[in-house]
């Protein structure tokens, strides 16, 4: 755990070393808010029914899911970020080459960036809190672990697609595929049920709409956790099977990298 | 039937000619590579993989605490060969073992043993400070509160940055990087250390001064095995125990320095003198004490004469005194250094090879 927050912590120094772009980081979360607001209210008499069953207010509705949609780029495209120029600066090789376990590196990288969104995160709850979000703080505790389910299925996207950076240099579309396709059939601006038919079908595949519906139905519609059982029982399927996936693909790729000598190039 | 961990150990504990414990054992360790290939050419064959072997099966010992060099030039093998004892490779074919640890089948033991001074300063953090550096190295290596802080003091002192722990990397010049890179091997007490070029882009003063506190501190000090590849036969002829010589790959010679001295030198010896036309040289010559003398370049009236020295080093101190008895004014008097390309050449030649 000591090694883990001594990453983080080198991340953290590393990053907030860019001053200018820590402070605007901050400043484009509050301004984000904003045009939020105004939408989601001009929306709401539309809005309103569509919802229903996960919320009656659309401010909240759309709070919920861009904070959550927030967490999906660092699942997804920060390891594949990190690994592909930590590759490119030599420092892959030299973290790699410790005796740390591949776990522990690959938490630590992944840490600072968390918590840096989940800081933001945080700020852009209570700034919506302010201007009204109607939310059941109530629920929050078991709101708070089904984000963490959320953010933690999306995590072996971002290990396949750093096996992928480890093999070919490249992702290719794989992270940015993953992030458009969830905003647009994942439910982060609508619900699914308003998407046609065939296209929700395809919604299915993807676990950001059990996470986001059982959110939401917790933290805007009051509703226990026996309500949201089975979306949970999705989730935690998710989770078992690609993390089997994308912990044998980075490990494979990781050994490839280790006989092909290409754990740096630069 | 498999061997334990144990058993693995006490097979690699002793060099059975010498007795000594046995640091590093290599059995036909080899690494080759694939060659990167034209557009046009995996069109026309995309099936085809070609590869360029880096390290051609290489079989050999290291002793415990002694101080063992990989001279090559560039292209030679040696960062391949590090990386795989570093188990930051995995080798193609054969065994690299480290203390009774296999590097492929027990890296993380390995990585835990071995330090390594790569030549690339790219692998520090250039946003942080030199101490945030080694706290960060410190903690992937389990150091962590007082025990780093203590330890990431000390390894400063020992390279000189103890003045300049607080200032970025990227402020630092090559140099300093270099030595830093040296206080992060050092840092966990290896017992092996592996420094790739360690003197590159050092000072002759700091790159003496690292000389001597490798040989001192390091090597005699904590017992720890230290390898260095170099393309600096002066370097490696001048610091190490033993040599190995490694061209394209291939391991084209090893021993002592003084064997290798003996067996590829030429006992060929430089006088710099202001009297190159002294009779003492063609007495000597005259007598078979010494080759025919050739003057060099010369330079503020002082001339460099050349000359070998059938005797070798037991007969120099004896060329010295008549030389000097004869009046002649010397301001130096020394072995001729030989160039890695032409120790290279010769060592081809004795194994009846074209270089």
């Amino acid at each position: 755990m000591r090694t883990f927050f001594a990453i983080v912590r080198a991340t953290w120094l590393s990053a907030s070393s860019y001053k200018v772009r820590s402070v605007l980081s901050f400043i484009g979360v509050l301004t984000g808010i904003v045009p939020l607001y105004f939408v989601s209210h001009a929306l709401q008499p539309v809005m309103a029914n569509v919802i229903r069953g996960e919320g009656h207010q659309y401010f909240a509705f759309l709070l919920l899911g861009t904070i959550t949609f927030s967490f999906l780029p660092i699942a997804v495209s920060s390891l594949p970020t990190t690994v592909g120029s930590s590759i490119g600066n030599g420092t892959l090789e030299a973290v790699v080459g410790s005796p740390t376990s591949v776990g522990t590196l690959l938490a630590g990288l992944m840490g600072y960036s968390v918590m840096w969104t989940g800081a933001r995160a945080l700020v852009l709850l209570l700034a919506g809190a302010l201007l009204g979000a109607a939310l059941d703080w109530h629920h929050a505790p078991l709101g708070l672990g089904i984000l963490v389910l959320i953010f933690v299925v999306h995590i072996p996207l971002g290990l396949i697609a750093a096996a992928a950076v480890l093999a070919f240099r490249t992702p290719g579309p794989f992270p940015q595929g993953v992030l458009v396709l969830s905003s647009l059939l994942g439910g982060v601006y609508y619900p699914t049920h308003v998407i046609p038919s065939w296209l929700e079908r395809l919604s299915a595949l993807f676990p950001l709409t059990y996470g986001l519906r059982a959110l939401r139905r917790v933290m805007l519609d009051g509703q226990s956790l026996g309500a949201v059982y089975k979306d949970l029982g999705f989730l935690m399927l998710f989770i078992a099977v690609l993390f089997a996936i994308g912990l044998l693909a980075f490990s494979q790729a990781l050994d490839y990298a280790r006989r092909r000598g290409t754990l740096s190039n630069y | 039937m498999p061997q334990t961990l144990g058993q693995r150990s006490a097979a690699y504990a002793a060099d059975p000619a010498t007795g000594a414990a046995v640091a590093i054992s290599l059995r036909g360790l080899s690494k080759r590579f694939p060659v990167q290939r034209t557009w046009a050419d995996v069109l026309l064959h995309p099936t085809r993989i070609e590869y360029v072997t880096v390290v051609q099966p290489l079989s050999c010992d290291v002793q415990e605490g002694e101080f063992f060099g990989i001279l090559g030039p560039n292209g030679a093998g040696k960062t391949t060969l590090f990386k795989m004892l570093a188990a930051a490779l995995i080798p193609d074919m054969g065994t690299a073992v480290i203390h009774g640890l296999d590097v492929t089948r027990d890296a993380r033991a390995v990585r835990r043993m071995v330090g390594v001074v790569m030549a690339n300063d790219r692998t520090l953090y250039w946003r942080l400070s030199a101490i945030e550096n080694l706290k960060l190295f410190g903690a992937l290596h389990g150091l962590h509160g007082v025990v780093a802080a203590r330890r990431i003091e000390e390894v400063l002192r020992i390279v000189g940055l103890e003045d300049a722990g607080t200032k970025l990397v990227a402020n630092y010049s090559s140099g300093m990087r270099q030595r830093l890179l040296i206080a992060r091997a050092l840092l966990p007490r290896p017992r092996i250390l592996l420094l790739d070029e360690p003197t590159r882009s050092l000072d002759p003063i700091s790159a003496r001064n690292f000389h001597d506190f490798l040989r001192k501190d390091v090597s005699a000090g904590e017992g720890c095995t230290v390898l260095v590849a170099t393309h600096s036969s002066d370097e490696a002829m001048g610091l190490c125990d033993r040599v190995a010589i490694l061209n394209k790959g291939a391991l084209l010679a090893s021993g002592t320095t003084d064997e290798i001295a003996a067996r590829f030198g030429d006992q060929t010896f430089v006088v710099v003198t202001s009297r190159p036309d002294h009779p003492a040289f063609a007495s000597l010559a005259a007598r078979g004490t010494i080759g025919a003398p050739s003057v060099g370049e010369s330079e503020n009236g002082w001339a460099r004469v050349s000359f070998t020295i059938p005797g070798g080093d037991a007969e120099s101190a004896h060329v010295l005194d008549v030389l000097t008895s004869a009046g002649l004014p010397i301001s130096r008097f020394e072995r001729s250094t030989l160039a890695l390309a032409d120790l290279i050449q010769r060592v081809l030649s004795a194994r009846g090879e074209r270089g």
